[in-house]
């Protein structure tokens, strides 16, 4: 998701650069595309009776945002971000704050922002899903395996007892807490130790050991191709990208939860759009318990709200091909015993030296 | 016609009795003046979408207003401080007061500049925003603050404040090549284990050599035999040249993970066959040799077309007369064919080179942990990390680079000898 398929992304802008000029009134939301675009457009612009929602893909980053607000030029209303994104934009001044009693409350009236699963960071934030980095195999791949298939985050880091290339993304999150937890760290400590130069030393000491069997990825789709082929035995991935292989086409992946890695999406609004009043009804209609359940409907990511799991939970088999959804969920069940919701207030002060220190370690 | 008659004395005068000298003069001004209203819009175009962001890029990459806007009270305590030990009462004060008085997103911009000089000021600055106002009511601010963030004792943090105190500064530049300022504003190098510029210019450097020789040396036969063959095999081998050029870009490159991979074609043909064994497959995706083939590939049509364009014009007389007069094949070749390419070659070696250098694409999806250049990196720092002042800093490096280029080229060879076509 943070770097969308390219091919689907460089196709789709072109084609929308040429062919979706929007009416005046129409609202347009700029996403990830591919299945994630789908799910929210049968999800949230579909059932909006308000008008009318375009999509736009883009590949992530504040980079265009900071563009259109700078030169007051506002071309999408409405866009799809990533946890770090959420915070930097609304302390810069390029989201609009939001007045947080529009928005609809859960059922038994718990206002939206206490239906949320993590706290609400900023005024300028809608809730989305949550989407995680977790590891994958094929099955298959280790049958007659002495040590059987691998289950834990440990196993991932185990090139000896679970042989075979392990594809990686190319930058650090996640990378890190997943390398701690792979090396004992619980995983309400992660944060704690990373904190610590020694912890961070210690994070890049476990990534060391597989880094002669990584192949590195920088598109969603990409491990999904490398598991297929046999290029790597195990890869991360993003939860969605495996979910709809296996829930849509068919695909005989296996997802290890253990050890995942937990994402924020939030849609956001951008400071002087022209469409304020139609782009606050759109995103008080996506944030509302009913749409955030819908949009499990098409895709695997987990709604951020408390009151939309419930939804699902209580009218399975959810998923539109008639079978259940919840055990693909990254934020309920099983899936939560040993997992790590990213700290976005830790990236957003370290992200940058991480991020050197990691394409430094690539590079050697 | 009365002026061409009257030569003899004084000067020509046209029939309206001004001088011919002066008539001609207007009437060429004005049809230079026609002809550069048609040029006009080319030229509006160049400084609207060519100029003026490259002004803009360079402009970004020194602007280091931010910080100073956001807390002008801190800079001039600054001054008075020793950069050692930790500030007197003063200096608090007034950081106390910016970040309490400002306009929020003014403060909000500069976290982001300050952290990029130490990891940690956005979130220390953020949370004593929020904490100050509630809990300080006046003075002494020091220990107070140090209270509410322990951070705020630490020297380290207030030490960079010395790197972001003019508002112009080289630190992106330094930060480029993986260097920065101390306290004293004394250029320092990074940490070991943040410096990664440096290898990363060396490296998009070399790719792009290799790159640009690779291409050199397969194009030059081909455009050759582009050049000599009769008409009708020419046009279909010009065909085979083009078609690629024509695929998209993605597709090519998929093509060849289909062909390169470990379990791709060659590979596997080459264990069917016998010659390497299943263990032993040759690693040519996702590394640097296949980032060096798929670009090689991609780019070979900008190396053939001006090589070719240029070897057409060579008459094929030269060669036969420099052999007529005693000069073996090869000799003749050197010092009577080669020549004569050098302006295409010249050309093809720029173009190649100039695109390759900044490439980042096709190495990002092929490259695997060696597909990181210098692009990825601006592209990274222009979209996610927001640091745009490294990235036009980054852009500035590889444009001077390429204008350096361009001058050695234009002293060895010289400019006017390039034939692009």
């Amino acid at each position: 998701m943070r770097k969308s398929l390219l091919l689907s992304t460089v196709v789709s802008t072109m084609v929308g650069a040429a062919l979706a000029l929007p009416a005046a009134a129409d609202v347009t939301v700029a996403s990830w595309g591919g299945a994630y675009t789908m799910s929210q457009q049968k999800a949230y612009a579909d059932t909006w009776k308000g008008g009318k929602a375009n999509f736009v893909n883009y590949n992530g980053g504040l980079g265009e945002v900071r563009t259109q607000v700078e030169a007051g030029n506002i071309q999408w209303d409405i866009v799809d971000v990533l946890p770090h994104e959420a915070r930097v934009g609304c302390d810069e001044g390029l989201f609009e704050e939001l007045p947080r009693d529009a928005f609809t409350p859960a059922a038994d009236g718990t206002s939206m922002d206490d239906d949320t699963m993590v706290s609400v960071p900023n005024n300028c934030v809608v809730p989305q899903i949550f989407w995680s980095y977790v590891p994958f195999y094929q099955a298959g791949t280790f049958d007659g395996n002495a040590a059987g298939n691998p289950k834990t985050i440990g196993d991932f880091f185990n090139v000896k007892k679970f042989p075979g290339k392990r594809g990686i993304h190319t930058w650090a999150n996640a990378l890190i807490e997943m390398a701690l937890m792979a090396d004992g760290v619980a995983a309400a400590d992660v944060y704690k130790v990373m904190d610590t130069e020694a912890g961070i030393d210690r994070a890049f000491a476990k990534l060391d050991t597989i880094k002669d069997h990584a192949v590195f990825w920088s598109s969603g789709s990409k491990p999904l191709e490398l598991v297929s082929s046999g290029e790597v035995s195990m890869a991360l991935a993003y939860n969605g990208r495996i979910g709809a292989a296996v829930l849509s086409e068919g695909a005989k992946f296996v997802t290890n939860w253990d050890g995942q890695v937990l994402e924020e999406e939030w849609l956001v609004m951008l400071k002087g759009t022209k469409n304020k009043k139609e782009a606050l009804e759109f995103m008080v209609h996506a944030s509302a318990p009913a749409q955030q359940a819908g949009q499990a409907k098409w895709i695997n990511y987990g709604p951020m709200r408390k009151s939309a799991l419930a939804i699902i939970a209580a009218g399975e088999p959810w998923f539109n091909t008639g079978v259940n959804i919840m055990e693909h969920m990254p934020n309920a069940g099983e899936a939560m015993n040993n997992a790590v919701f990213a700290n976005p207030e830790w990236w957003a002060d370290n992200g940058d030296s991480i991020s050197e220190r990691f394409k430094a370690w690539m590079g050697q | 016609m009365a002026t061409l008659e009257n030569t003899a004395s004084g000067p020509l005068l046209t029939a309206d009795g001004t001088p011919l000298k002066v008539s001609l003069a207007r009437s060429l001004r004005r049809s230079k003046l026609r002809g550069a209203l048609l040029v006009l819009p080319a030229l509006l175009f160049l400084i609207i979408i060519f100029v003026v962001p490259i002004a803009q890029l360079l402009s970004r990459s020194v602007d280091d207003t931010l910080v100073n806007r956001a807390l002008p009270r801190t800079f001039v305590a600054f001054e008075s401080w020793d950069r050692q030990s930790l500030p007197a009462e003063a200096m608090f004060e007034a950081i106390f007061l910016d970040i309490t008085t400002g306009e929020k997103y003014t403060i909000g911009k500069a976290t982001t500049r300050m952290n990029y000089e130490k990891p940690g000021w956005r979130s220390l600055i953020k949370k004593s925003g929020r904490k100050f106002k509630k809990k300080i009511k006046g003075p002494p601010y020091r220990d107070a603050m140090i209270k509410i963030d322990k951070r705020w004792g630490d020297v380290t943090f207030w030490q960079t404040l010395g790197a972001m105190k003019d508002p112009q500064t080289l630190g992106y530049f330094l930060n480029a090549v993986d260097r920065q300022y101390d306290a004293n504003k004394h250029v320092i190098m990074k940490e070991k284990e943040r410096r990664v510029y440096v290898m990363l210019w060396w490296r998009t450097f070399l790719l792009s050599l290799i790159v640009t020789v690779g291409c050199l040396a397969m194009a030059y036969p081909v455009a050759h035999l582009l050049a000599t063959l009769p008409l009708r095999y020419s046009n279909l081998l010009m065909i085979c040249v083009l078609m690629p050029f024509w695929t998209s870009l993605l597709v090519r490159i998929v093509a060849w993970m289909v062909m390169l991979q470990n379990n791709g074609v060659i590979n596997s043909t080459l264990v069917w066959s016998g010659i390497l064994d299943d263990e032993n497959r040759l690693p040519m995706m996702y590394n640097f040799t296949g980032t060096v083939i798929v670009m090689i590939q991609i780019l070979l049509p900008f190396m053939i077309l001006p090589i070719y364009s240029v070897m057409k014009t060579i008459p094929p007389s030269y060669m036969r007369a420099a052999q007529n007069l005693g000069a073996p094949p090869s000799l003749a070749f050197l010092k009577v064919y080669f020549p004569q390419t050098l302006p295409g070659v010249g050309a093809g070696v720029i173009l190649v080179f100039i695109v390759a250098i900044g490439y980042y694409i096709t190495p990002e999806l092929v490259g695997g942990k060696d597909g990181q250049l210098i692009g990825n990196m601006i592209a990274y720092h222009m979209q996610k990390s927001l640091n745009w002042g490294l990235a036009a800093a980054m852009g500035t490096l590889l444009l001077a680079a390429i204008l350096l280029l361009y001058w050695v080229y234009d002293r060895i060879v010289g400019i006017d000898n390039m034939r692009m076509n």
